[in-house]
């Protein structure tokens, strides 16, 4: 009806529900590059989020390309997907992670998803029975905080140990289960950590989760991308002492994120998240939202199959290079201090000591603050859930890294509390 | 917790999802082709669904695939996009879809989906507040009850009125209309009716719309794919009678539904859509999910662009000629009628006449046993939302439909009831 000439509308948005509204990695990024000075001559340096593929030593292998290339020109596959995704993809998949596990995957475990990111969306949605509560790393990646609320999935913290290289305080996982607890998530190789969990601590982690009658939701988007002592252990040899949810993708490995081609995969050797109905739950997700391109699909068993070892290596020799540069300059930076040398990801948790600091007040003051003195872009890791520490991205140019920590040392040098 | 031997297991699958997931077209078409008779020699004729990229007539524009290997090859697009799209994409597709409005439409007004499908699950995951209800056609897509479903998002249907060429029953939407209702949806040009809308009739529903302060979505997933006497009209052009939300993709007019590349647009001049905090919430939904392939984004502006018009108008002839044709051949099967030839989209819907048939229940049996005796897909009308009718796919190569034609002829006769009068 109008009223007063102004109409009145039945429609209105979703105001406090609304899913920004929660601090999201995106959301509190593109608030720091807006307050990057745009007068400022010198080139920005995005050390805040996770994607490496704009720098020319991070192009992915001519292989992936082809592959896509080929799969397109075939015209074969520009009708839409199956639900689960083709099928030569998934056996490719099942094979590719196969090599590491104990045991065979079968193409029906896998599904084919939209990125890690889609992965992660239909997991919580399968496990977000009335009533459920899943258990989160703290530090987290942000994501599963912000969809979890979304869909009004209770969420859970148990905390990291930065003590213990970052691994999980198991008492705290224990304390926080009750009977309407139906998995904890793990992200190794870590973000924001830049871990690598040792077989010893994964199978630690599984029984725990078989003695509290959970599942574990493993997100291994960095699989392989490690370049210190520990080795890449998926999480899925343990399959058969709890029931896992592997969460994957080729956007780290490949450097390819802009290509939304990812997988959920059952490692489950006993058929408990068949039993449960978990698995049905998944193909009804799948099949309620729409799937990655065909053609894409279309190209996973050329680009799991051919790519060849030189590429992996190329990258993993720089990640380690810049990661020891990154940690090399936290240490000549006071007021920072990094706890682990990262071993693996793209990522670094540093803590702050803002009593070094005159005028920052916290961490996101200190990110907002570098980003308009220096155009240096970092992620406060009150978006990963730890106050007053800081996520740093160690994967681009060694350059672009150098410059970016002389900066940050100037900025540190302006700002020191004076003696 | 341990108990005795016997682990116990906390978790179990969320049974909410199983409801909503059972009722789409995919679901459907996977039991059909279950009972297809695999010993059958013939090849089956799938003339349930709205797919033809498997066909050679169908093969997209050579334009659109190099657009593709071009933005691939560039290597500046594997990164991931920003939440709303990449602004090359968004400012063509406003250019795209302006041509045919009275005003322009701004890159703002665009936000990338993948698919239309998910530019559905977007907006309806926006309306569903607490309460809140939707109008939606009927007959209609049956993947808008399924996500409605999803989002607890109560759903109230009006009626598409065949006797006058399926165009909305507009006293029922007004009677259907409360308080909580906060749009209608209308499909146009249409799925499964086939039907085109006049300026007229839009107009007509838009001021519906504005008396009822609910919004418009309109689908148009098949724009420009109109091969009668009407035009086709977009539902943006009276977006200041009523704000419009219009969905769309590449999928239909370039035939190419596996690149899972789409819009959602905002048409509305008077910023309505804004001010109720609408355009705050498709944000806030596309931040948490995942985004169209971002090199697939890059490709939109030459895709739109260069594509030239004989690819546009060679679509249209084969499936004017299939319309044509089906249109025809139905007329020879007096268990079947169909009561308005379609001007648009890739379907017909058709009638059944059950007491002309020996055996046969309902639509569902009807398909069930021609997909077993004679290997030919065809969509029940239960599906989309009137049963004891059927929805025939008429995208299709003709030879194809010929034979599918033939077979479902040779089916009605086979079942016809004896005549003893």
């Amino acid at each position: 009806m109008e009223e007063n000439g102004e109409k009145r509308w039945n429609f209105w948005g979703m105001g406090k529900l609304n899913p920004q509204s929660k601090t999201s990695v995106r959301g509190l990024l593109m608030k720091i590059w807006g307050s990057v000075n745009k007068d400022d001559p010198r080139p920005l340096l995005p050390l805040g989020h996770g994607d490496p593929s704009p720098f020319p030593c991070f192009r992915t292998t001519p292989v992936a390309e082809d592959a896509v290339v080929d799969s397109l020109r075939s015209a074969k596959f520009n009708s839409y997907p199956p639900t689960s995704g083709l099928q030569p993809a998934r056996s490719a998949i099942a094979d590719y992670l196969s090599r590491d596990l104990p045991y065979t995957l079968s193409p029906d475990d896998v599904f084919l998803t939209i990125g890690c990111i889609q992965a992660i969306e239909i997991t919580l949605r399968a496990l977000a029975r009335p009533g459920a509560n899943i258990l989160l790393p703290r530090p987290c990646f942000p994501f599963y905080d912000s969809y979890a609320s979304s869909i009004n999935l209770e969420v859970r913290y148990f905390d990291l140990n930065p003590e213990k290289g970052w691994e999980v305080d198991i008492e705290s996982v224990e304390a926080l289960t009750d009977e309407n607890t139906v998995a904890m998530v793990i992200i190794n190789p870590g973000n924001p950590c830049g871990s690598v969990y040792t077989h010893r601590h994964l199978k630690e982690i599984a029984e725990t989760a078989r003695k509290l009658g959970i599942l574990v939701v493993t997100d291994e988007v960095y699989h392989h991308l490690t370049f210190g002592p520990n080795p890449f252990v998926p999480m899925g040899v343990f399959g058969s002492i709890v029931p896992v949810i592997t969460l994957g993708s080729i956007s780290k490995r490949w450097l390819v994120p802009g290509w939304r081609l990812g997988w959920l995969v059952i490692s489950d050797p006993n058929g408990i998240l068949r039993k449960s109905g978990i698995v049905e739950c998944i193909t009804d997700c799948l099949n309620m939202t729409s799937d990655p391109p065909t053609f894409i699909q279309g190209a996973v068993p050329q680009i799991l199959e051919k790519t060849g070892e030189d590429f992996f290596s190329k990258t993993i020799d720089i990640l380690r290079e810049v990661a020891h540069i990154c940690y090399e300059k936290i240490q000549e930076i006071p007021c920072i201090t990094c706890p682990n040398k990262p071993e693996g990801s793209m990522f670094v948790m540093a803590k702050l000591n803002l009593s070094l600091l005159e005028d920052i007040n916290d961490d996101t003051d200190f990110c907002l603050k570098l980003a308009k003195e220096e155009s240096v872009v970092v992620l406060p890791g009150v978006a990963v859930g730890m106050k007053n520490w800081l996520r740093i991205t160690f994967a681009v140019e060694p350059s672009v890294l150098e410059d970016g920590f002389g900066r940050m040392k100037a900025f540190y040098e302006r700002h020191a509390k004076k003696q | 917790m341990e108990n005795g031997s016997k682990q116990i297991w906390g978790f179990r699958g969320n049974e909410e999802l199983k409801i909503a997931s059972e009722i789409t077209v995919r679901g459907f078409l996977n039991l059909l082709m279950f009972h297809v008779n695999k010993d059958d020699d013939r090849p089956t004729v799938p003339l349930g669904h709205g797919d033809p990229s498997a066909f050679p007539s169908f093969r997209t524009t050579g334009i659109a695939e190099d657009a593709i290997v071009d933005a691939l090859r560039t290597a500046n697009y594997n990164c991931y996009a920003p939440t709303v799209g990449v602004l090359p994409a968004r400012r063509s597709i406003a250019d795209y879809l302006s041509r045919d409005l009275p005003y322009k439409l701004s890159a703002d007004d665009v936000y990338l989906t993948i698919g239309c499908t998910q530019a559905i699950e977007v907006i309806l995951t926006v309306l569903a507040r607490p309460g809140a209800n939707i109008l939606l056609p009927r007959p209609g897509f049956p993947y808008y009850e399924a996500r409605a479903a999803c989002s607890r998002l109560e759903v109230r249907h009006f009626d598409l009125l065949p006797e006058k060429g399926w165009e909305v029953n507009l006293e029922a939407v007004e009677a259907l209309a409360d308080h909580n209702t906060v749009a209608m949806v209308i499909i146009n040009p249409g799925n499964p009716c086939g039907n085109v809308y006049s300026h007229q009739h839009l107009e007509k529903i838009a001021e519906t719309a504005r008396k009822l302060g609910i919004l418009v979505i309109a689908d148009e997933v098949y724009n420009h794919l109109t091969f009668g006497s009407k035009p086709f009209v977009p539902m943006g052009t009276l977006g200041s009678i009523a704000p419009v939300i219009t969905l769309g993709s590449i999928s239909k007019r370039w035939i190419v539904p596996g690149w899972r590349c789409g819009w959602l647009v905002t048409n509305d001049p008077n910023g309505i859509l804004r001010k109720t905090g609408i355009v705050d919430s498709i944000m806030g939904c596309l931040d948490v999910s995942s985004d169209p392939a971002t090199f697939i984004q890059g490709a939109i502006p030459q895709i739109l662009e260069n594509t030239e018009e004989d690819f546009f108008s060679k679509i249209i002839y084969i499936i004017r000629e299939a319309a044509n044709l089906c249109y025809e051949r139905i007329k020879e099967i007096p268990c079947i009628t169909c009561p308005y030839k379609p001007e648009g989209s890739m379907y017909t819907m058709v009638k059944l006449n059950l007491c002309l048939l020996e055996d046969i229940g309902d639509d569902v049996e009807f398909c069930l046993k021609l997909a077993k005796e004679e290997s030919v897909i065809v969509l029940p009308g239960m599906a989309v939302g009137m049963k004891n009718w059927l929805r025939i796919t008429i995208a299709i190569e003709l030879s194809t439909l010929e034979d599918g034609l033939a077979r479902i002829k040779a089916f009605c006769q086979r079942h016809a009831k004896n005549n003893k009068i």
